[in-house]
């Protein structure tokens, strides 16, 4: 019994482990590492993923998959910095208002998505894949390959204003990661997805409205992919297509390396920010150190395979897919 | 005959509707000759959603096979020289094993094929980058000719491609249906379990599946690169999505077990006729993406069948 207890502590604890690991070595192979600065530029590289991924762990919990980000990302950053332009280009007028509008576009998109995978009937890997080219077409559309310069001061304090060492933006992303974890331990909505996830069977046969979670699930992982579009934006003072380039195997990567399921049930966003943390540690590690641009590729896919390696518990699975 | 009938044949009448509208708008798309010359120009990716269509039978993804592709462009262009036409045999071989080693990450360190694939296709992409040196190469002519002109051609108004799509689509065609490994397959992706405790060597069965579509990845890399006259670590990009949307509207869902590698086919070619039918019908360059996507949702509505799928997630 005292070993079950112990296997099962270690595998919870495996992602973190393998964070401290990651960090320990780099930090021996080059000191530098460890600085402020340093921790500084990986956690303003991977604030606006942390947005994303978190969104997408919502979906993954209640075991569907969203790929819809990239679409949604550049939706969301496009329309933030037109309605923000329109109405005065700076935060300090009431052009504040573009960050909510920016949310409910967010939102908005995520609730469409939800409905063709609920009520078209086809499954999220699809739906949200298809969703996310309209998506990207979108903003093609709405910028018409253009790029849009945000250089607002007060909005780009978001990267320039530091606390601590750390940019707003650092903060912003924590209080957003707050927020997803009382939605995902405080609310019956986060408990419901993991009830859709653990076992949609029980969960309609316990009069759970599965259809209702799935779309609200959607919803809400738009909302979070609007905020990543927002970080994104006030990171590097651009808004345009190509703003959610990369995040969709970014954020997946991240969620699973995290040690939450892609079949659903398990995890959580805590898993995610260690996901995401390994992640950009390996990708900022491999630049300190100095390996040659053309390794690194493949390092980070060695160490994500072994990352999940570790920290999956094969004793109780059978099989994966 | 019965809507029930009808199923499997709803990715085939989506195709002709399509067809049809596309031709009733614009008559100049029912050119038999352009018509020929648009299904020979996407053959690599169709050879990418064959060898897509195995993965994704077995309840799997491959997503290393564009980086695969890659890989390869790079390795014909250096090696071709050296080998002349048996560097197809390095190249083949390189996806291979690629895939194998992608499967058995996946089976025997039950690392989900999302992740899998995706960090094997990374590392591919590192080889890619080494190998090439981080430049685009070209190959040498007179050796490209020579060992691989008989790839593109006409032979009586038929483009080769064609025929060595043809080939390939006999051979994974034979090998789903008339073998016991196709049947294998089937039985993997339909019930994994159920396939387990009927006896079958599940993992053997998986391992090889996703050798196939590195395999294929592999052809497809060698068509590019040959066709291209050259190799780069970024030859092949932006085809893995088109693939997977391929076997997808094809009517194989994720889910396994359904579907096949003649539904490639016609989701290649829905695949390939939206696409073209907005150049066709003068769609702004800017709205053709979004179009492209609807149109998708559209398409897979009517082209999955559901009876097989008791939950949708």
């Amino acid at each position: 019994m005292g070993s079950r207890i112990r296997r099962e502590t270690l595998v919870k604890w495996a992602p973190l482990l393998v964070l401290i690991v990651l960090c320990a070595f780099f930090a021996a192979m080059e000191p530098r590492f460890l600085s402020t600065r340093n921790f500084a530029r990986i956690l303003i590289a991977a604030s606006p993923a942390l947005m994303v991924a978190i969104g997408v762990t919502f979906v993954i919990i209640m075991g569907s998959i969203d790929l819809s980000m990239e679409g949604t990302v550049s939706v969301c950053a496009v329309a933030f910095a037109f309605c923000f332009l329109w109405l005065g280009g700076t935060l300090a007028s009431w052009a504040w208002l573009a960050l909510p509008v920016a949310m409910l576009v967010g939102a908005a998109l995520g609730f469409i998505n939800g409905l063709v995978h609920v009520k078209l009937r086809i499954p999220s890997f699809m739906a949200s894949l298809a969703m996310g080219f309209v998506g990207t077409g979108l903003a093609m559309v709405m910028t018409g390959g253009d790029r849009i310069r945000i250089e607002d001061e007060l909005f780009r304090s978001l990267l320039t204003e530091r606390f601590l060492g750390f940019p707003l933006m650092v903060y912003v992303a924590g209080l957003f990661l707050l927020v997803a974890w009382f939605i995902q331990t405080r609310t019956t909505l986060g408990r419901n997805f993991y009830a859709v996830g653990g076992g949609e069977d029980l969960a309609i046969a316990s009069g759970l409205n599965v259809n209702r979670v799935r779309v609200l699930g959607f919803t809400l992982a738009g909302v979070f992919f609007s905020v990543g579009a927002l970080l994104a934006v006030g990171r590097i003072g651009i808004a345009e297509t190509a703003t959610g380039n990369n995040f969709m195997f970014l954020s997946i990567t991240a969620v699973v390396v995290g040690g939450t399921a892609l079949w659903g049930g398990l995890g959580g966003v805590w898993n995610t920010l260690v996901g995401v943390l390994i992640v950009f540690v390996i990708g900022n590690g491999m630049v300190v150190i100095g390996l040659p641009g053309y390794v690194q590729d493949g390092v980070l896919g060695i160490l994500v395979i072994l990352a999940v390696i570790l920290s999956t518990d094969r004793k109780s699975i059978s099989f994966v897919k | 005959m019965s809507l029930e009938k009808l199923k499997p044949y709803f990715p085939w009448i989506t195709l002709a509707a399509l067809v049809l509208v596309v031709g009733a708008i614009n008559p100049s798309f029912l050119n038999p000759a352009s018509l020929v010359q648009l299904v020979a120009d996407i053959v690599p990716l169709f050879i990418m959603a064959l060898g897509m269509t195995f993965a994704i039978y077995i309840g799997g993804i491959d997503l290393s096979m564009q980086q695969v592709a890659n890989l390869v462009t790079v390795v014909a262009t250096v090696y071709l020289v050296q080998y002349g036409i048996f560097v197809s045999l390095l190249c083949i071989g390189a996806g291979f094993a690629i895939g194998a080693i992608s499967g058995w990450i996946t089976t025997r360190q039950f690392v989900p094929s999302f992740v899998a694939t995706l960090a094997m296709g990374f590392i591919a992409l590192s080889g890619a980058r080494f190998l090439s040196g981080e430049r685009a190469l070209s190959m040498n002519a007179e050796a490209r000719d020579a060992s691989f002109g008989w790839m593109f051609g006409n032979t009586a108004g038929v483009p080769h491609e064609l025929v060595i799509a043809g080939i390939l689509l006999a051979i994974a065609w034979f090998l789903q249906t008339r073998t016991t490994f196709g049947r294998a397959l089937k039985a993997v992706g339909a019930g994994e379990l159920a396939a387990v405790a009927s006896g079958l060597k599940v993992d053997k069965i998986k391992i090889l599946a996703f050798a196939l579509s590195g395999t294929f990845a592999a052809i497809a890399g060698l068509m590019f690169s040959v066709k291209l006259s050259g190799g780069d670590a970024n030859l092949a990009n932006g085809f893995l999505i088109l693939a997977i949307v391929a076997v997808l509207v094809g009517g194989t869902p994720l889910t396994g077990g359904v579907g096949g590698v003649i539904n490639t086919l016609v989701g290649t070619l829905i695949v390939v006729v939206i696409r073209s039918a907005m150049v066709y019908l003068d769609v702004d360059a800017t709205m053709q993406q979004m179009i492209f996507g609807v149109i998708l949702i559209v398409a897979i509505a009517m082209t999955i069948d559901r009876s097989k799928m008791r939950i949708v997630k």
